[in-house]
């Protein structure tokens, strides 16, 4: 096919892409008045900033998004150490029943997370870890531990283990090895397991709203199902709005770290 | 590893043992505490009368009965299927077809991008914007009359059509990554035999069918897996779209399961329910898992 073609086709789908992406603009940014659902294609002012801001006050998004930030940047990084470490006594310490260990982490992650909800739901109600930061972070750390278990095995199988034994030789012990050597070469897959993680758990609905329910502790995107159901009729411009201020710290990341993304995924799916 | 760096290679194995082991068990536990025993204690859940007051009773497999004879429970399990077709058909096919579009082509970064922007919009985002857009005298209402259509379907009410609105605006989102994934399978096959095909007068549908296709195949085998098993469990949009409404008429096996559990406080059902979609998602699983574990290449 013609490049002439082949580039037409794809601006005409992509022009169809974007436009639920204009109406989302242009309707989060109307004044509750001049909003009405007849006239969804036609902008007609820009409130957009003021809707934001009602938004935030109708559902206490400001609270949740700042519990949301310290969830999805503490519970990776916690996440790639953890997997990083499980590769690291994998593959270069040579665990012994190394792969049957490396399978019993990465099964954590093939079942659906219905079958944990109702258990974790009873046990985090039992011991105060309900509707608690901490009990958030301890739960997103422990699904994001075996894909990152899984990235990091295979990025170290890559590395020499005349690397590791040249470090031996040198008289580091293994934390040493492991912090100073294996982690910084494996920075780049570390980074791209991160920013994987993170948009996964800002964009987490089922277990914030299975595991908290206070503004304090909700998870931003539960807030926002919260909000589009208790308002969704009567200030659609305002959900629209928190829609749109929910999306787009990770499409923003998303778009800046496109590479990384990419790398993420290639060393997950193979 | 050479035999004349390490002298006695099972020495140095057992010299690394304990460390092995404390590097190892942090990930172990937390996978062990928060993933394997609430799997375990669901599946015994599954066999008993709970409703999270007083003790389970033991019931056998009488909650595995009662699913199977509800109505509402076949159809929740045919909405999912609707959902393992049509996520399979749209994203996936569109995303294999925006991959070749741009593959080679001058700009196919840039032409990529509209594709890629809903990617990292969370299910219940995707849902504001589509509820807003197919609501009653909606977007696509009013474009529609504008083309002269009045005579709309009520996209989110009828079922099944509100599964399948659900699912488009599901590939919307999931074109993007299946374009990229693609796009990363294509740009890995090895130049040499593309060009000798080109040189022997190979192009478009036959450069696709003897050369592309076979060699995109182990990562189609991946992206089906992970798309199959991401629609079976299937949640988030339909509960910020329809809540599995209107009655039930739009409920997947995941939203079955949070009903019952959690709506009901049917423990045992819910349980149960949980149980099947995870034998369900595991047998689909092998699918990929037997790809990804054997392995190594592209990393």
């Amino acid at each position: 096919m013609s490049r002439i073609i082949r580039t037409t086709v794809l601006a005409v789908l992509g022009a169809l892409w974007l436009l639920p992406v204009y109406l989302l603009l242009v309707n989060a940014a109307k004044s509750p008045e001049s909003f009405t659902t007849k006239e969804s294609w036609i902008p007609t002012d820009f409130s957009l900033l003021d809707n934001i801001a009602e938004a935030v006050r109708l559902s206490g998004l400001a609270e949740s998004a700042a519990s949301t930030l310290l969830y999805a940047v503490v519970a990776p990084a916690i996440a790639v150490v953890v997997g990083a470490a499980a590769g690291f006594a994998i593959v270069a310490l040579r665990l012994r029943h190394g792969f049957a260990w490396f399978v019993v982490i990465f099964g954590g992650t093939v079942f659906p997370l219905q079958m944990i909800l109702l258990p974790l739901f009873d046990a985090y109600s039992r011991v105060g870890l309900f509707d608690s930061r901490p009990g958030m972070i301890v739960v997103y750390t422990a699904i994001s531990i075996p894909f990152s278990a899984f990235v990091m095995r295979n990025f170290f199988t890559g590395i020499a283990h005349n690397v590791f034994e040249a470090a031996v030789l040198d008289g580091a012990s293994t934390w040493r090895i492991f912090a100073r050597v294996y982690l910084p070469m494996a920075s780049s897959a570390l980074v791209a397991v991160f920013i994987l993680q993170a948009t996964f758990i800002w964009n987490d609905f089922l277990l914030g709203l299975v595991l908290s329910q206070s503004d304090t502790v909700r998870p931003i995107v539960t807030s926002l199902a919260g909000m589009q159901s208790t308002y969704g009729g009567a200030q659609m411009s305002t959900v629209l709005a928190g829609g749109l201020l929910v999306s787009l710290p990770t499409v923003v990341l998303f778009l800046f770290t496109q590479k990384f993304f990419a790398r993420g995924l290639a060393l997950g799916q193979y | 590893m050479t035999s004349d760096q390490t002298p006695n290679p099972r020495r140095a194995k057992d010299q690394y043992r304990w460390s092995a082991a404390g590097f190892i068990a942090p990930g172990v536990l937390l996978v062990a505490v928060l993933l394997y025993l609430p799997l375990l204690w669901t599946t015994f859940l599954s066999l008993t009368e709970y409703n999270g007051l007083g003790d389970p009773e033991w019931v056998g497999f009488a909650n595995y009965v009662e699913m199977l004879d509800d109505p509402e429970f076949i159809g929740s399990v045919l909405n999912t299927l609707l959902w393992v077709a049509g996520t399979l058909l749209v994203p996936v096919g569109i995303g294999l077809g925006v991959a070749l579009l741009t593959w080679n082509l001058k700009g196919g970064t840039w032409l990529r991008l509209p594709f890629l922007i809903p990617y990292a919009l969370s299910g219940i985002g995707v849902g504001v914007i589509w509820s807003f857009i197919l609501s009653g005298d909606g977007a696509l209402d009013q474009a529609l009359a504008a083309f002269g259509i009045a005579d709309t379907p009520r996209w989110l009410v009828d079922a099944p059509l509100n599964t399948v609105v659900m699912i488009l605006a599901t590939a919307w989102q999931g074109v993007g990554v299946n374009a990229l994934l693609f796009t990363i399978g294509l740009q890995s096959i090895p130049k040499e035999p593309l060009e000798a095909a080109r040189v022997d007068g190979a192009n478009g549908l036959r450069l696709f069918t003897s050369i592309l296709w076979p060699m995109l195949r182990p990562l189609t085998a991946v992206v089906v897996g992970l798309s199959i098993v991401a629609s079976l469990k299937t949640f988030d949009i339909v509960q910020g779209m329809t809540k599995g409404g209107p009655g039930r008429a739009s409920e997947t096996l995941a939203l079955t399961m949070y009903k019952e559990t959690f709506v009901n406080s049917e423990y045992g059902l819910g349980s149960a329910i949980a149980v099947f979609l995870t034998v369900v998602t595991l047998a689909a699983s092998i699918l990929y898992l037997r790809q990804q574990l054997s392995s190594k290449h592209g990393v």
